[in-house]
């Protein structure tokens, strides 16, 4: 089976901790990563594709310092090796600019404020992963019981 | 080591095989391209069961490991023993030809039609239409949905044909009260039906294909004649199976509204797909009254639908060339067994003749339909099919009861009737998916319909004898 990775990038710990949390659902199959900052982000790109592993889902705070998450969601969008990565932005603190930005510039797939809503977070997850083993061509029976029927549904030909 | 033992099986035992001595098989005068032959097909065996790879892998293994061990171009020293002692060396060309033999090109030109009623969503506008009379009471909207989705897994692969009705079914189900039963029905009606609705022709479903190679010279059986018999049986199942479901499942919603949107197509790329679409059947329908074979009149829709665009470069991609491999496999491994003389060889060695012909033909139906329920059901026909064919070919006593024909039919039907649980066909892996099935409720109405469905494969198979 095929190593897919949910990365999750937000500078706060209890952010960060309270995101896993509502992912765990995904844990006994998918691989759940956690970062503290763009940067860290980055690298862990660089090393999961480095061992071809598949980044199924980026779920990314905005406001970071140094680098902020659209700017790492621009540069992922961009990147040939991560076509088709699916991006979440998850944040409270985002001008209408910077959403503008995130749409057109880093493509985003889904927005969600923060307070988030712990049943949203997952099946919006669910669903972007669904879409993304489906359209990447991976073996979507591995997987099956974690992804979200009527996607798969509206997807399988 | 458990783990371990789907890996190392599939080496080790085919391995022993090739190692043994020539006379410890019990088969007078063995080559060793039989032993090799031997050799190849437990290891397919083992592999279609273990699946250790995937499985369409295994059929190329067949054929790339023929290629290598029993051609008459593979590795030197495969072809050093004397002439006698080695036996019948295949011809390199037969086993490639598998990969582009008539059958895979029926079914090519079957995967086009699909893609293109599809892409040009006749499909889904179809549905839609032949939806409107069941009206809504919820019991005859299912059968509606049953039918429509057995029509269109003829032509359509299982798998799509139920992705297709389920995502249109999703938003109905929904609805449901929290215990309502009827969910269970409508969940479980699509799946079964698509499984059901592939024996109708022989590019329904795989294994129909596979049996297609050893229906042959006498025993050929046009595209009109499958039908003339698989859809009556196709019709009698779907009943009985909407009967199962709606007495075991009754749904306590008074009325189902489905809502499938769009409208049909109207520019010219369509109408030239409806157009293709409905010539192809008849030219299929009239046998050969038109001078051509099925599998010619399968590569029209293909030459049509490459010059209009109608199939682009890009959905060339994405056809499903792993089911036409894994086809062409069960082909090559056929042609294994009977080019290098060891089908006849084995049949004679092994005292058939005493068995009763009855027995043989329900012995073979019940292993195919058991097997089917755990493994892929092509890889199933694959596998059984080449055995069934040889034993039918050298049976004598099987004549008064149609012959080799019936006991192919017999173990091609039984392929798909394996649906009793969530593994045993992606369709019903698509359904349980949905998570209002409990797989205690799915094999419930799986085994019902698999015996029930074996004992009508007898009388249809006892009714076309006498005619």
């Amino acid at each position: 089976m095929d190593k897919i990775n949910i990365i999750c990038v937000d500078d706060e710990r209890e952010v960060l901790e309270s995101v896993s949390r509502d992912l765990a659902y995904f844990a006994d199959m998918f691989n759940i990563e956690e970062c503290e900052s763009a940067f860290e982000c980055e690298e862990l790109l660089e090393e999961l594709d480095a061992q071809q592993e598949y980044v199924g889902v980026i779920i990314s705070d905005h406001v970071m310092p140094e680098k902020s998450g659209v700017e790492l969601l621009t540069e992922v969008a961009l990147d040939n090796r991560f076509l088709g990565t699916k991006k979440l932005l998850l944040t409270g603190l985002a001008t209408q600019a910077d959403t503008i930005r995130a749409i057109n510039n880093a493509k985003l797939d889904n927005f969600l404020e923060k307070v988030w809503d712990p049943q949203e977070l997952l099946q919006t997850v669910k669903e972007l992963l669904t879409e993304y083993i489906v359209e990447k061509g991976l073996e979507y029976e591995d997987y099956i019981e974690k992804l979200d029927p009527p996607t798969l549904y509206r997807l399988i030909k | 080591m458990k783990k371990y033992l789907k890996y190392l099986l599939p080496v080790l035992v085919p391995f022993i095989i090739l190692l043994l001595p020539a006379s410890s098989f019990g088969i007078v005068g063995m080559t060793l391209v039989e032993q090799r032959i031997i050799a190849i097909f437990v290891m397919a065996a083992l592999c279609w069961v273990l699946e250790p790879i995937p499985i369409y892998a295994t059929s190329v293994l067949i054929i790339v490991l023929q290629l290598l061990l029993v051609s008459d171009k593979g590795l030197w020293f495969t072809k050093a023993a004397s002439p006698q002692e080695l036996g019948h060396l295949i011809s390199h060309k037969a086993l490639m030809g598998t990969f582009a033999s008539p059958i895979i090109m029926l079914f090519l030109g079957g995967f086009f039609l699909a893609m293109a009623a599809t892409k040009y969503r006749l499909d889904v506008n179809l549905a839609r239409v032949l939806l409107k009379p069941f009206g809504r009471n919820p019991k005859f909207v299912m059968l509606g949905l049953m039918m429509i989705t057995a029509v269109f897994s003829m032509f359509m692969s299982n798998t799509a044909t139920t992705a297709m009705m389920l995502s249109i079914l999703t938003p109905v189900i929904a609805l449901f009260g929290r215990n309502d039963l009827g969910k269970v029905a409508f969940a479980l009606s699509v799946p079964v039906a698509a499984n059901i609705g592939g024996i109708g022709t022989p590019i329904g479903t795989p294994p129909n294909a596979v049996a297609l190679k050893y229906l042959v010279d006498e025993n050929n059986i046009s595209f009109g004649e499958w039908m003339l018999f698989g859809v009556p049986f196709v019709v009698v199942m779907l009943f009985i199976a909407w009967l199962l479901l709606t007495t075991l499942f009754p749904a306590s919603i008074k009325e189902i509204n489905l809502n499938i949107k769009g409208r049909f197509l109207k520019t010219p790329k369509a109408i030239t797909v409806y157009v293709t679409f409905v010539i192809t059947i008849l030219l299929w329908l009239m046998g050969g009254l038109h001078g051509m074979n099925s599998y010619v009149v399968a590569l029209i829709p293909v030459a049509v639908f490459s010059m209009f665009k109608i199939i682009t470069k890009e959905d060339l991609k994405k056809i499903s060339w792993d089911v036409l491999w894994l086809v062409s496999g069960g082909i090559a491994l056929g042609v294994g067994l009977d080019k290098s003389g060891l089908a006849a060889n084995a049949i004679e060695a092994i005292p058939f003749a005493e068995l009763h012909p009855l027995l043989l033909i329900a012995g073979a139906s019940t292993l195919c339909l058991l097997m089917a329920n755990f493994m892929s059901h092509t890889a199933t026909a694959n596998l059984l099919l080449p055995l069934v064919a040889a034993l039918g070919a050298s049976m004598h006593s099987l004549l008064p009861y149609g012959g080799e024909v019936m006991l192919i039919l017999a173990v091609t039907f039984a392929a798909s009737l394996g649906m009793s649980l969530p593994i045993s066909t992606p369709p019903n892996a698509l359904a349980y998916a949905s998570g209002h099935i409990e797989t205690r409720q799915m094999a419930k109405v799986g085994v019902v319909l698999g015996i029930v469905g074996l004992l009508i494969t007898y009388a249809m198979l006892y009714v076309l004898n006498q005619l």
